[in-house]
């Protein structure tokens, strides 16, 4: 393991310098590596970590600032679906070491922490406290592996996403990116659970967040709009990762329809729109994130 | 308000509670159940059309289904009491495919299901297909709802309907699809009866397959 660069310039001020640019997708990666169902993604930290790795690296290859660990689905409660609530703290931990092996100079590993995919009444039964425990624990476990920044995404539903960025506050002082996820209505972007992002972005920011980003669910040609609605919200800077299109199923295979070309193109148009941190979600891929790198090398925010 | 309003607004408001008592004071009153029923139905596609409109989300269209099933578990047993049972309950399988433990959507559309008067066995999350079958065998099913969110889950769909085939029961039951990744084309690959954009539309497809 690499020793930790300690004068390294904390990812925040690197935002306000340049636009930032972000890994693209684990999830869809692994699966086209064969990873099947029922099986958290989490356990190819220590069954594939070869391959997880190789990923990390093709990213950075690529030009990403920044690489997102293969910890999405590593909290408690998500890992105990699956049967494997015994390894949160041995995936969490490996999968930081994994990405810290192929960091470069000057790259950051941030630990990505994922929805719990439970709900709080009335549509489940989960309760506030048991959001707050349940990232406590894998926030612990990430700040302890010493990530450089948090990445937590793909919330819908924004007392959740408060929740774990209090757990992380909580025992990290590293930088917080937290992005929730917006569907297209006809009345505008809300969560699934009614909240727009005026709502989201306010309560994040007062949480303490230090980056309010959009991530999944809707396509880069979507995510262009959503920019200046964050912007209206805050001051903080603006973190967009859309997926490559609505995905579709072509003679059995996931297919995502936009090219990296377009991607590239939809997130320049972001960048005009003052976004200070670009990558990819589901469907994108290496050859996104070098388009992007080299369309927006040097780029000052 | 007219008294139709009132039925109608407990439902729509997501009142629980009032839409229990007032489904009380129809059965104490012997007024027409099945008529009252209707009243409710035409709420809860209300709330339906709000959902698909972007005025209600998520809480809102769990609170309106639960309002409704409270309604209707004061209602059923009066219509099969009285002996005016002339709706014919069809009983539904649903669950998500064994290796994906999303349910969301799965318990949204059960709950839709439910408040549209049917009666459904939510199996859960995780269920093999075995399962569903035999299920379905069990309580004599018209239909089986089988949701995968994962692209690698999917796959699930079609053995659930390659073994009804095998066993020479697919003509029994009506089977349909559900998940973010499932398309048209998927449905008509494996020959599924149907798939839906959301919840809504699958409990207007469902009640469309079974009339």
């Amino acid at each position: 393991m690499k020793v930790l660069d300690m004068e390294a310039k904390s990812i925040l001020d690197l935002i306000n310098e340049r636009i930032v640019v972000l890994d693209g997708a684990m999830g869809s990666t692994l699966i086209a590596a064969g990873l099947k169902g029922g099986i958290p993604p989490e356990s190819w930290n220590i069954e594939r970590s070869e391959l997880i790795k190789k990923v990390h690296s093709d990213y950075f290859a690529a030009g990403a600032d920044v690489v997102l660990t293969n910890t999405f689905g590593g909290t408690r409660i998500k890992l105990e679906a699956l049967k494997h609530g015994d390894k949160v703290e041995e995936y969490n931990t490996a999968a930081v070491e994994i990405a810290r092996d192929v960091c470069p100079k000057g790259g950051y590993v941030a630990g990505d922490i994922g929805p719990t995919g439970k709900f709080l009444p009335p549509v489940g039964k989960i309760t506030i406290d048991d959001f707050y425990e349940n990232f406590l624990e894998q926030a612990k476990i990430l700040a302890d592996s010493n990530v450089d920044l948090f990445f937590i995404e793909t919330m819908s539903d924004i007392n959740e996403a408060v929740s774990a960025v209090k757990a992380v506050k909580k025992v990290s002082n590293a930088p917080i990116i937290a992005s929730i996820t917006y569907q297209k209505t006809k009345r505008g972007y809300f969560t699934i659970m009614g909240n727009t992002i005026e709502d989201c972005t306010m309560a994040l920011v007062f949480a303490g967040a230090d980056v309010i980003g959009a991530n999944c669910t809707i396509g880069s040609d979507d995510m262009i709009d959503i920019i200046p609605l964050l912007k209206k919200a805050t001051k903080l800077p603006i973190c967009a990762k859309p997926n490559a299109g609505i995905p579709e199923l072509r003679a059995g295979e996931t297919f995502y329809p936009t090219t990296p070309k377009q991607f590239t193109q939809d997130i320049l148009q972001m960048i005009e729109k003052e976004a200070n941190v670009v990558g990819g979600c589901c469907g994108t891929s290496p050859e996104f994130i070098k388009m992007i790198a080299e369309a927006v090398k040097g780029r000052i925010t | 308000m007219d008294s139709n309003e009132k039925y109608k607004e407990a439902i729509i408001s997501g009142d629980r509670e009032l839409a229990k008592k007032l489904a009380e004071e129809v059965v104490k009153n012997k007024e027409d159940i099945n008529k009252i029923i209707e009243v409710f139905s035409e709420a809860i596609r209300h709330v339906g059309d709000l959902f698909e409109e972007g005025e209600f989300f998520l809480p809102e269209l769990m609170r309106s289904a639960e309002a409704m099933k409270g309604a209707m578990e004061i209602l059923t047993p009066a219509l099969i009491e009285g002996g005016k049972k002339e709706r014919i309950v069809n009983k539904v399988i649903i669950g998500t495919i064994e290796g994906d433990i999303h349910d969301i959507g799965k318990t949204l559309v059960a709950s839709m299901l439910q408040a549209e008067g049917f009666e459904v066995f939510d199996l859960g999350a995780d269920v093999p297909v075995d399962t569903f079958i035999e299920k379905a065998i069990e309580v004599d099913a018209q239909l089986i709802c089988i949701s995968a969110l994962l692209t690698t889950t999917m796959v699930g769909q079609k053995i659930l309907i390659e073994k009804l085939k095998e066993k020479g029961i697919r003509d029994k039951f009506k089977v349909l699809i559900g998940g973010a990744p499932v398309t048209k084309n998927w449905m008509d690959e494996i020959g599924a009866d149907g798939t839906a954009e959301n919840a809504i539309s699958a409990v207007k497809l469902a009640s469309k397959l079974l009339s």
